[in-house]
């Protein structure tokens, strides 16, 4: 059992209550007494507030209260720094002021006794604006007219403009990515409670400790005397890794109401008020040599920020070190527009950076008549020239083989429109994929219980991508224990220093200190098995050996975890560890991975559509084969509608985002699916930590779009820079 | 009318998952926000209250509808099946346990509404039985984490078709 467990394709150990309607969410807690809260937003992107009239609304039925900026509680901001881990995006608290920077900002809070006498009650709250005299910046071609650019960061080696100018092939072009929304299925909720000075908080978050802590300095109380809890969390994307204004709002509500205080954000306003993938500009300049090689690389960027908070989207991060490059250039900035601040989402940086880079690729392939997957071959480094270190483990290769084998990749012809299947016209791409893998110090607590049973608590959270499970594997194996007799608690802010679930990072974070904590409470049953009233009293401590909920001595004695406890009436043998983050070993930490997308284009009736997907990925050793999978399988559809679908549309008149529903933000639905191959390598990478995974929930959106606008240009001759790929990119003008 | 009447309450009585509730509610509460805040039932999922993503889909007399878009006063006397509903005894339904067995969800938030669309096709003859026919039955139901291959297996093993069509 112990030796198999690891890398099992084991199901879910929280599938039953997730099958059931047993898993609770934020919205889903009604602590006693609770009311409704339901929120007015902006309707202009910049100005002011001159007026707010409540009279006909607090005359509503049921209503409590409704606070604004002029009447809330003074609050305090947030530092707001990764090292505190107090994060906000946006810096300012809510109703500070009568400003307005973008449009769906919280202008009032009505609480009342039930929902529908909230919502109706807000619905009557009249609000009276003066507009900026100059325009609010709705797109980031405005943003840059209106405000200009700020420099943010850059990087360079060697002599990239020099290398360039001399270079025999080059590739000079600009994509453009849109605002994404990561519009997870559970929109954000809070329900907060004050009980005698202390705030308790039901909070959709992918971060108990940072939510915990940003609410402290937000309130001025001491971490412990706040209490957040997130048992389910319906997904978020990066979408609910800091506090937004709404989670403040609603603590400060119910503290001034005196009653637990329940917040579910409306769909509409995950549009706005929550954060989003910015829009991105990036000018990719490709120079190489008559036999592929890369001489030089440019990747400059500026994204869209807002008035509230920059946010930097870091996309020539895996631009640095995909490929062997002696001259480079990288630069980031950003342009203010009047939205809401931009935050991570999915694989930020890589996840839309890789579009370009990819797709200039491909440009430069077919400039040199090479084949797309050998330029790539033939740049490849297994040395992290950003970082000047070896990557610990790099096995793009050995993706590019499998999966153009399992594609069939060398049956493409390169010429334009020169595959058919029937009358459809198909076209092949790929694409690389890369995300840095990152490790964070992390403590955790496991106890080896009389029941014979064990438990694990950690302050991190299971967002949907298996953490629940992969602990208890990790502690099956530690402990020889079955599966169903450990049980895992997350999703609190009280227990053990966990860290967030995002950037890929949980898994490599957290699996060292569950085993560590593991054999700490092995350590502490010996301990407890030399006391007299145990049946192994006065074994030498060296002699004791446990083996699955067994310790035995050199004697022939032996006895169970349940016999050694409950003969001195104790509950368990806990132990507790605490881990370090990525080991300053000289090697970079990444994971590789290779997109092939074949597409079917009928021109006369303009329809594409995404037919097969092969995908393999390098992300360390895999822990759970089924839900491993199931994350790169999610990525890929996740990248599918970033690739043909996803744009949160705004009016360039006034800074709106007009789109802002499921009907018309579209993402992938069932029926989108494509028929899908994953490849997982499963090489552990034992630089990172001890059980060779290095998480897996980000590399498989990479490089996604820049497949399939490669498969596209196959099919269509048209190389399609500006995400989505919609149809009217694709179809003649006259 | 004065609009800051209360609206009178209307007594109704639903038969949520076998058991006959009562209760009183005004005209404007829809079905999915009695369910959740009035009797208690938070298995069914708010996404979106538009009608548009399928997370709050329960059976009403059998068939599969969006709970967000039903107002509760309409329902009175009706059936209502949540995913409180589907497992028997403890036991999960042979659908339930296929979506375990195919991890046919990550956050599970859309798994409620997922299943009851997918227990209304069980029943659906009219709906073919290749893949990419029961793709187009459940496309009303949106998966952000994307399981859409591994919930389309789920609801073909659970139809007695596994295998077919299988990419």
């Amino acid at each position: 059992m112990s030796d198999s467990i690891i890398g099992a394709a084991v199901s879910r150990i929280d599938g039953p209550d997730k099958l059931t309607g047993r898993a609770r969410y934020a919205g889903d807690f009604q602590p006693e007494g609770m009311v409704y809260a339901y929120g007015v937003y902006s309707t202009i992107a910049r100005g002011r507030i001159t007026g707010i009239d409540t009279t006909l609304a607090m005359r509503s039925p049921g209503v409590i209260d409704i606070f604004h900026h002029g009447r809330f509680p003074r609050l305090h901001r947030s530092p707001g720094t990764f090292a505190e881990e107090n994060v906000v995006d946006e810096k300012r608290t809510p109703f500070e002021d009568d400003r307005i920077h973008y449009m769906g900002q919280f202008v009032a809070l009505v609480v009342a006794e039930t929902y529908e006498q909230a919502r109706a009650a807000a619905y009557k709250v009249r609000v009276d604006y003066e507009r900026d005299a100059q325009r609010a910046a709705a797109t980031l071609a405005q943003g840059i007219e209106d405000n200009g650019v700020e420099h943010a960061n850059d990087s360079e080696r060697g002599d990239p403009a020099g290398a360039y100018d001399g270079a025999a092939y080059r590739v000079d072009a600009v994509y453009t990515t849109p605002v994404e929304t990561h519009n997870p299925m559970e929109t954000h909720a809070t329900v907060a409670e004050w009980v005698d000075g202390r705030l308790r908080v039901f909070d959709s978050t992918q971060g108990v400790i940072f939510t915990r802590n940003t609410l402290s300095r937000v309130f001025d109380l001491d971490p412990s005397q706040v209490e957040v809890h997130a048992d389910f969390i319906g997904s978020g994307f990066g979408g609910k890794l800091w506090v937004w204004p709404h989670c403040v709002a609603t603590c400060a509500a119910a503290r001034e109401v005196g009653r637990p205080v329940q917040f579910v954000l409306p769909r509409q306003q995950m549009f706005t008020t929550v954060g989003h993938r910015p829009e991105t500009r990036q000018h990719v300049r490709l120079g190489a040599d008559d036999d592929g090689r890369l001489l030089s690389i440019r990747h400059e960027t500026i994204n869209s920020s807002s008035p509230v908070g920059t946010v930097v989207e870091a996309c020539g991060g895996s631009t640095q070190g995909l490929y062997a490059c002696d001259n480079l250039r990288i630069s980031h900035a950003t342009a203010i527009t009047n939205r809401g601040t931009p935050t991570a989402m999915r694989a930020p940086g890589a996840g839309v950076g890789l579009f370009a880079l990819e797709s200039a690729m491909d440009e430069l392939a077919a400039e040199l008549g090479i084949d797309p997957l050998e330029l790539r071959r033939r740049n490849f480094t297994a040395h992290d020239q950003g970082a000047d270190k070896p990557y610990s483990s790099n096995h793009l290769l050995e993706c590019y083989d499998r999966a153009a084998e399992a594609f069939g990749w060398s049956r493409r012809t390169p010429e334009v429109g020169s595959m058919r299947d029937g009358d459809r016209i198909l076209g092949w791409g790929m694409a690389a994929c890369n995300w840095e893998a990152m490790r964070n110090p992390c403590d955790a607590r496991v106890a080896l219980r009389a029941d014979g049973t064990a438990s694990i608590h950690c302050a991190s959270q299971d967002i949907g991508t298996g953490t629940y499970t992969i602990l208890a594997q990790i502690a099956s194996h530690e402990l020889g224990l079955p599966l169903e007799s450990i049980h895992v608690t997350l999703g609190d802010s009280t227990f053990p220093h966990g860290p967030i679930s995002g950037g890929s990072w949980a898994t490599a974070t957290l699996l060292p200190a569950v085993a560590e904590a593991s054999r700490a409470a092995i350590k502490k049953l010996k301990n407890y098995a030399r006391n007299a009233a145990s049946p192994l009293a006065g074994a030498r401590g060296d002699s004791l050996v446990y083996d699955s909920g067994r310790l035995s001595d050199d004697s022939g004695r032996s006895a169970t975890v349940a016999e050694i406890l409950g003969a001195q009436s104790l509950a368990n043998a806990v132990g507790e560890a605490h881990t370090g983050g990525a080991p300053d070993s000289g090697y970079s930490f990444d994971s590789f991975g290779v997109h092939f997308v074949e597409v079917a284009w009928e021109p006369e009736i303009a329809h594409l559509e995404v037919t097969r997907v092969v995908s393999a990925i390098d992300a360390g050793a895999i822990i759970n084969a089924k839900s491993a999978r199931n994350q790169v399988e999610g990525a890929v559809v996740m990248g599918l509608g970033s690739a043909l679908l996803e744009t949160t549309e705004y009016d360039e008149r006034n800074a709106r985002p007009v789109n802002s529903n499921y009907a018309e933000y579209l993402v992938p639905v069932n029926a989108d699916m494509p028929d899908l191959d994953v490849i997982l390598l499963d090489h552990p990478d034992y630089e990172l930590n001890e059980f060779g995974a290095r998480g897996i929930g980000e590399i498989g959106l990479t490089g996604m779009q820049a497949a399939v606008a490669n498969a596209v240009y196959h099919a269509t001759g048209r190389r399609v820079r500006d995400l989505p790929i919609m149809l009217d990119k694709l179809i003649d003008d006259d | 009318m004065d609009s800051n009447n209360a609206p009178t309450d209307v007594a109704i009585s639903l038969r949520v998952n076998g058991t006959l509730r009562k209760l009183d509610v005004p005209p404007n509460v829809v079905l999915l926000d009695a369910l959740r805040e009035r009797i208690g039932l938070t298995g069914t999922k708010k996404g979106c209250d538009h009608g548009q993503c399928g997370a709050c889909t329960v059976l009403i007399n059998g068939q599969a509808v969006n709970s967000c878009l039903a107002l509760a006063v309409v329902h009175d006397g009706d059936d209502i099946t949540t995913v409180e509903g589907l497992a028997r005894d403890g036991e999960l339904s042979p659908l339930q346990q296929a979506f375990l067995d195919h991890d046919a969800y990550q956050c599970g938030y859309c798994t409620p509404g997922q299943l009851t669309s997918a227990t209304e096709l069980l029943n659906n003859d009219s709906v073919g039985s290749s893949d990419a026919d029961v793709a187009e039955a459940m496309s009303g139901n949106i998966c952000r984490c994307g399981a859409y291959k591994n919930i389309r297996a789920a609801i073909q093993q659970a139809r007695g078709n596994p295998g077919l069509n299988q990419s």
